[in-house]
């Protein structure tokens, strides 16, 4: 009975679970991409199809994960309950997935009204699921570094789309600017004052609760979500006077920020009490170490510019942070929430007469390490095919795809074996 | 396990979920009325403080140094 009493504040299995299925076919495109395109992708980080790639997996992968995840978790770690968690998935969900692709086939084919209707599009999106969220958060106190972390993490989400709507208008031939410089604050907003500091305020929580790990030390889990956030509006400010040495001191800073907050993850799985690593261990190390090696590579061109313009320089260092930081992490984390959420709903339906079967039956080991080893491969033939276009770009999208196709492939086995056992736990119900 | 606050304590620290939840639920059905139990979690439950509400049990919660939440509730 007890258990049932924890469920009410759950959204629909539905409303985070469209994010979750949809986020790999837009990995699969991506790479079917980057296949298509070859070497012409890598020729620059400007490239048309550099781009839209970068766009369907900042957009269509990860933004589709993060917003669907906090949809899915704002009761539990905030409650903070959003007013009908199903039609925000919805109109989001819609608006997210339509806008990623409107942004890329702008992108790829260089249409201007293509890029200011994905940016009318996101910017609406966004806005209206930051309006759903501040609604839900309104007079809820930062009682945790959770809390305050997904507070200033849709700040950063309102600077990075705010910044993103602008550039795509400038480049619709609406506005003139500095793109640029602009395009790094927009990354920097994007992967630092958004990704970074929500991963970080979820990975308080996640981390311990799933892979046994102790915890992250209170004081530092208060003050990286304002530091990074800091760093992005000195860098901002930095930006608007043309002031390039604090800009790049802000970028330093927010690298380090970066690579502490990876190190301290990684003292932490050391200390883990589960003694057998899973694939959900496996994918956030190899995450946190392909991380720091892409900040790394940051703090080296805050101090010496040049090296940004290095061959290949930019697209390895996207590459190792987006495609070898951010989607392992995810990745290892869907890994999780999907069986653990299915497992909760069974257990919620079953009504505490009929128990639900483990997580791990639900989503088997074996086939997550599969293609876990598939996408590490397709990350190993990415970054080769920064310095080997020619051979390597066909292959290295090829491997992407799979790899992606396979992980949206696991999770809807795992969605098949919820329906399954529902179906059971209904016959079982109707027949005691 | 015992605390210097109470003897009741549920370490749900390295505890895998539902536990917690379950072991709380079920401390809290034997404590008599006015006794108080201590959970020691990593996360701060707000389902469960939900649930406490429901049931009119009152409960504090403070944040330690090393990141443990530490929640007294009154039965």
């Amino acid at each position: 009975m007890q258990a049932l009493l924890a469920f009410e504040n759950a959204p629909p299995f539905t409303a985070p679970l469209r994010f979750f299925l949809t986020a790999p076919l837009f990995g699969v495109l991506a790479g079917l991409l980057v296949a298509f395109e070859g070497a012409d992708l890598f020729a620059s980080r400007w490239s048309p199809g550099a781009l839209a790639a970068t766009h369907l997996i900042t957009v269509g992968f990860m933004l589709q994960i993060m917003l669907g995840a906090l949809i899915q978790i704002l009761p539990v770690v905030a409650g903070a309950n959003l007013k009908r968690p199903l039609l925000v998935a919805r109109l989001v969900h819609v608006g997210l997935s339509t806008g990623a692709l409107l942004l890329a086939v702008g992108f790829l084919f260089e249409l201007p009204a293509f890029l200011g209707g994905a940016a009318a599009l996101l910017g609406v999106t966004v806005l209206f699921f930051l309006a759903a969220t501040a609604a839900a958060l309104a007079g809820v106190p930062s009682t945790s570094p959770t809390i305050r972390g997904i507070k200033l993490a849709l700040v950063g989400l309102f600077c990075v789309v705010g910044l993103g709507i602008a550039m795509a208008l400038a480049l619709a031939g609406a506005w003139s600017l500095s793109l640029p410089e602009l395009a790094d604050l927009h990354a920097g907003w994007g992967l630092g004052g958004w990704a970074a500091v929500l991963l970080a305020a979820l990975a308080y929580v996640v981390v311990p609760m799933f892979q046994l790990t102790p915890a992250y030390p209170a004081r530092s889990s208060w003050w990286f979500p304002v530091a990074m956030l800091l760093m992005l509006a000195v860098w901002s400010v930095a930006l608007l006077f043309e002031q390039s040495v604090p800009a790049r001191l802000a970028q330093f800073g927010a690298a380090l920020l970066g690579i502490a907050f990876a190190m301290q993850t990684m003292r932490l799985q050391a200390k883990r009490r589960r003694a057998r690593p899973d694939a959900t261990y496996r994918y956030w190390q190899f995450g946190l170490i392909a991380s720091v090696l892409a900040l790394v590579m940051l703090s080296v061109v805050a101090w010496w510019p040049e090296a940004g313009e290095l061959p290949g320089w930019s697209l390895l260092f996207g590459i190792l942070l987006v495609a070898g930081g951010f989607l392992p992490f995810m990745t290892g984390m869907l890994y999780k929430i999907v069986p653990f959420l299915s497992w909760m709903h069974l257990q919620n339906y079953g009504q505490a007469r009929i128990p639900a079967p483990a997580m791990n039956k639900i989503l088997a080991e074996p086939g997550m390490w599969r293609q876990m080893l598939a996408y590490f491969l397709a990350l190993a033939l990415l970054l080769a095919a920064v310095f080997f276009p020619a051979r390597l770009a066909c292959p290295a999208g090829l491997v992407f795809a799979v790899a992606n196709g396979w992980l949206g492939w696991n999770l809807l086995g795992a969605i098949k074996r919820y329906r399954s056992h529902f179906a059971d736990i209904t016959l079982k119900l109707a027949t005691s | 396990m015992t605390h210097p606050k109470t003897p009741h304590v549920v370490d749900a620290r390295y505890m895998e979920p539902p536990g917690p939840f379950v072991e709380t639920m079920e401390m809290l059905d034997r404590l008599k009325m006015g006794e108080k139990m201590l959970l020691l979690l990593f996360l701060e439950p707000h389902p469960l403080y939900k649930v406490l509400r429901q049931n009119g049990h009152a409960y504090e919660t403070e944040l330690l140094p090393d990141g443990t939440y530490e929640i007294l509730i009154t039965r």
